[in-house]
C-alpha cells in the first residue's frame, strides 16, 4: 500500500508539472496548447535516447529534454505567431499527432512502436521502496521549484504584461509590449516544463512508447488545470495531484459498487470524469484556487 | 489539524479492516489486466468475463490448496500509462500473485518490469517479438505465437494460394516490421514478391492507400489491421473493384465485423489465426464460458492463463508468484496426463499425478524465454456471409 501511494505521488507530481506548463501558456498567456502530449513526448524521447543509447548521466538528459522542448516550443510559436484561439489549438493538436506518428514510424531514430525499454532510473532500482521514495523526493522538489519560479514570473512585470496580452493583445501592443516575443517566451518555457515532465516519466517508469503520448494525456491535464484554477500555479499543482487522486479513487469506488462487472466499472470510471468536469464547471467555473487580481501598487 | 488526524485515522482503519476480516481465509489473489476501454475494448471485457467463469468454477469445486480465489479485474485502457497505474494497484494494494491478459504490446512492455521486480507472474497475449526478449528471468509467458511465426504462416499461405505479388497493408505496431519481414521471406522463397504499406489506423478512408496498392498489381492483399481499420480497408478495396484475394487476421474479420458491414464487401476474404484443433476440450469449454460458437483467440488464451496459473500453484504447494514461476512448465508440458481444465488438473495433481495441460489456444508448451511452441493455425474463408473452415494446419 505504501509503495502504491508513493508511486501515485510521483505520477501526481508529473501531472502537476504538466499542469503548470498549461497554466503558463493558457492561464497566463491565453495560448491554448493542445499539443501538450507532443512536448511531453519530445522530452521523454530526448532524455531516454541520450541516456539509454548515448550513455550520458540522467541529469544531463533532463537538461537536454528541457532544451529540446523549449526549442520545439519556439518552432511551433514561430510557425503560428499570427494564430490565436481556436487556430492555435488546432495547429498544436496536429503538432502532437505529428510527434507521435514520427516516433512510431522513424524506427531508426526512436525504436518505433516497440518504444525504448530499460531506460536508466537515476537511482538503483533494487532499492525497492527507496527507489520510489527517492523519485518522489526528486519530483516533489522539481514541482516546488517550478511552482516557485512561476509565482515569481507571474508577479513580475513580465507576468503582468503577459496577462495584459491574454486580455487584449492589441492594447498590450499599443502600450509598447513586445507581444510576439513575449508569447514565444511563455510558450517555450511552458514547452520546456512539459518536456521535463516527459523525461522524468521515462526515467522513473523505465519504458516509453509513442502510445504514451496520445491526446488522452492532454485532456487529463486540461481537466486538472480547470479543476485547480487555470490562472494560478498553486491551482495547477493542486489540480495535478487531485487528478491522479480522483482517477485512482474512482478505481476503488467503482469496484465497491456491488453487482457491477469489470466492464461496467471501467465505463463508470470514464463517465465519472465527464460528470466531475460538468459539475465543476457548473459550481466553480473559476476552479478551486481562482486567479487573484493584483492590486495596483500605491505610489 | 484534529480533523485531519481523525480523517487519517478513519481512513487507515477503513483500509485495514478488510484485510483483518480476510486474514482467516487468506484467499488467493489473481488479477486480470485487459483493455476494457480504448482500442482493445472489443476484446478485453470478454477475456475478463472468461477468467471470472473459470475462477467461479474452481471456487465452487473447493478452490486451490484449500483456498478460495479472489479475482480482481482492472482496465489498462489500452494505454501504457494507465496500464502501469492499474498494475501498481494490483501489485501493491491487492497483492496479486499473477497478472493475466495484457493485450497491447506497449502495455505488456511497460508492465513487465513491475511484475518481475515484485515477483508477480505475468501471462500475456501480446505478440511483439521484443517482449520475450526482455530480461524477465522466467517471470513472463505468452500464449500468442510470436509475430515472426505468424508472418511466415501468412506468407506461406499466400504462396499456396498461387500468389506471386503480395501487397501487405498494416498500421504501425510493434509487430509490423518483423511480421512483414517473415512474410516477405516466405513469399520470396516461393518465387514471389512482397511490398509493405503502413497506414494510419485512425483514418476514415484509405482510398489513397488502396490506389497505391493497385499500382503494385498485387494478386493477394494482406490486410493486417484490427477490426475498425480493416472494415475501412475492405470497403475501399471493394470500391476499387480489387479482384484478387484478400487475407486478414481472424481477430479482425470476426463475427462482429460480418454483422456490421455489407456481405459483398467481405465475401471471399480469407482469415488466418493461431488455433487449437477445433473440437478440443478446452475450446469447447471457452465456447460455453464465453457464450459464443466462435470465441476470439485472446479469450481462448486467457482461459489457458488462468488454468495454468492455478495448476502451477497446486503443483508448487504455494500460492505465490514464485510458485507459478517455478512450476508453470511442470504443468504445461511433459508426459503427464492430458487435461484441458484446471478442475481436472487440480484433482490429478492432488492425487499425485503429473499433468500436461492442452489448452483452448493450443498445446501451451513454452520454451525457456516464454514463447509458445508448436502452434496450429486455422484458415477460414468468408462464404455467403459466414466464416467457413478451409483447414487447420
Amino acid at each position: 500500500m505504501i509503495s502504491y501511494l508513493v508511486f501515485l505521488a510521483v505520477i501526481g507530481g508529473i501531472y502537476a508539472l504538466l499542469a503548470q506548463s498549461v497554466t503558463l501558456a493558457w492561464g497566463m498567456a491565453g495560448l491554448v496548447n493542445l499539443g501538450l502530449a507532443g512536448f511531453f513526448g519530445i522530452g521523454a524521447y530526448a532524455s531516454a535516447m541520450l541516456v539509454t543509447w548515448g550513455g550520458v548521466p540522467v541529469p544531463v538528459g533532463l537538461v537536454a529534454a528541457v532544451i529540446a522542448g523549449a526549442v520545439a516550443g519556439l518552432v511551433v510559436t514561430g510557425a503560428t505567431l499570427r494564430l490565436r484561439d481556436d487556430y492555435l489549438a488546432i495547429v498544436t493538436l496536429g503538432f502532437a499527432e505529428a510527434v507521435r506518428i514520427i516516433a512510431s514510424n522513424e524506427i531508426w531514430l526512436t525504436g518505433g512502436t516497440d518504444g525504448i525499454s530499460g531506460i536508466p532510473g537515476g537511482f538503483p532500482r533494487d532499492w525497492g521502496l527507496g527507489f520510489h521514495a527517492a523519485w518522489m523526493g526528486t519530483i516533489s522538489v522539481l514541482v516546488f521549484c517550478v511552482w516557485f519560479g512561476l509565482r515569481r514570473l507571474s508577479a513580475s512585470p513580465w507576468g503582468r504584461a503577459l496577462r495584459a496580452i491574454r486580455e487584449d493583445q492589441t492594447v498590450a501592443a499599443v502600450a509598447g509590449k513586445p507581444v510576439a516575443r513575449m508569447k514565444a517566451e511563455a510558450f517555450a518555457i511552458a514547452a520546456g516544463i512539459a518536456a521535463l515532465a516527459g523525461a522524468l516519466y521515462g526515467h522513473y517508469g523505465s519504458y516509453i512508447a509513442p502510445e504514451l503520448f496520445a491526446p488522452l494525456v492532454t485532456i487529463y491535464v486540461f481537466l486538472a488545470v480547470t479543476t485547480g484554477g487555470n490562472g494560478r500555479p498553486s491551482g495547477a499543482v493542486l489540480g495535478g495531484y487531485l487528478l491522479i487522486a480522483f482517477l485512482e479513487a474512482t478505481r476503488f469506488a467503482a469496484g465497491a459498487i456491488p453487482g457491477v462487472t469489470a466492464l461496467q466499472a471501467a465505463a463508470l470510471r470514464e463517465a465519472s470524469v465527464g460528470v466531475a468536469l460538468i459539475l465543476l464547471l457548473h459550481w466553480r467555473p473559476q476552479g478551486i484556487l481562482p486567479e487573484r487580481n493584483q492590486k495596483a501598487p500605491l505610489v | 489539524m484534529t480533523l485531519a488526524r481523525r480523517t487519517l485515522l478513519l481512513s487507515t482503519s477503513l483500509l485495514a479492516a478488510p484485510s483483518l476480516v480476510r486474514a482467516q481465509a487468506a484467499p488467493i489473489k489473481l488479477g486480470t489486466l485487459t483493455p476494457l476501454t480504448g482500442a482493445g475494448g472489443p476484446y478485453g471485457p470478454v477475456m475478463a468475463a472468461c477468467v471470472r467463469g473459470v475462477v467461479d468454477q474452481v471456487n465452487a469445486a473447493g478452490g486451490v490448496l484449500g483456498k478460495q480465489i479472489e479475482l480482481i479485474s482492472e482496465d489498462d485502457q489500452t494505454n501504457p500509462e494507465a496500464g502501469v497505474r492499474a498494475a501498481r494497484k494490483l501489485i501493491d494494494v491487492d497483492r496479486v500473485s499473477a497478472i493475466m491478459g495484457t493485450w497491447a504490446s506497449s502495455v505488456t512492455t511497460a508492465v513487465a518490469p513491475l511484475a518481475w521486480e515484485n515477483k508477480v507472474f505475468l501471462a500475456t497475449v501480446s505478440g511483439a517479438d521484443s517482449i520475450t526478449l526482455l530480461p524477465h528471468n522466467g517471470w513472463l509467458v505468452r500464449t500468442q505465437p510470436n509475430t515472426t511465426l505468424q508472418g511466415k504462416k501468412f506468407g506461406e499461405f499466400a504462396v499456396a494460394q498461387g500468389a506471386k505479388r503480395i501487397f501487405v497493408m498494416m498500421p504501425q505496431t510493434p509487430f509490423t516490421q518483423s511480421q512483414f519481414a517473415a512474410m516477405k521471406a516466405a513469399a520470396e522463397a516461393g518465387g514471389g514478391a512482397a511490398e509493405l504499406l503502413i497506414y494510419d489506423a485512425t483514418k476514415p478512408s484509405l482510398r489513397t492507400e488502396v490506389d497505391q496498392a493497385m499500382r503494385f498489381r498485387p494478386d493477394v492483399i494482406v490486410a493486417g489491421g484490427y477490426t475498425p481499420d480493416t472494415s475501412v480497408l475492405l470497403r475501399d478495396l471493394y470500391r476499387a473493384s480489387f479482384s484478387g484475394k484478400v487475407l486478414a487476421f481472424a481477430y479482425a474479420v470476426n463475427q462482429a465485423m460480418l454483422g456490421a458491414i455489407p456481405k459483398e464487401v467481405v465475401e471471399g476474404v480469407m482469415t488466418l489465426a493461431p488455433s487449437p484443433a477445433a473440437g478440443s476440450g478446452g475450446y469447447a469449454k471457452v465456447q460455453a464460458l464465453a457464450g459464443t460458437q466462435a470465441p476470439d483467440p485472446y479469450t481462448c488464451q486467457i482461459y489457458d492463463h488462468v488454468n495454468l496459473v492455478l495448476m502451477a500453484m497446486a503443483k508448487g504447494g504455494a500460492t505465490t508468484g514464485q510458485a507459478v514461476h517455478d512450476n508453470i512448465r511442470k504443468v504445461s508440458q511433459g508426459s503427464g496426463e492430458s487435461v484441458d481444465t484446471a478442475l481436472d488438473g487440480l484433482r490429478a495433481i492432488a492425487a499425485g499425478r503429473e499433468v500436461n495441460y492442452e489448452g483452448a489456444s493450443g498445446p501451451c508448451d513454452f520454451n525457456e524465454i516464454g514463447d509458445v511452441l508448436d502452434v496450429k493455425f486455422r484458415y477460414e474463408q468468408v462464404k455467403a456471409g459466414a466464416l467457413t473452415l478451409i483447414r487447420i494446419a
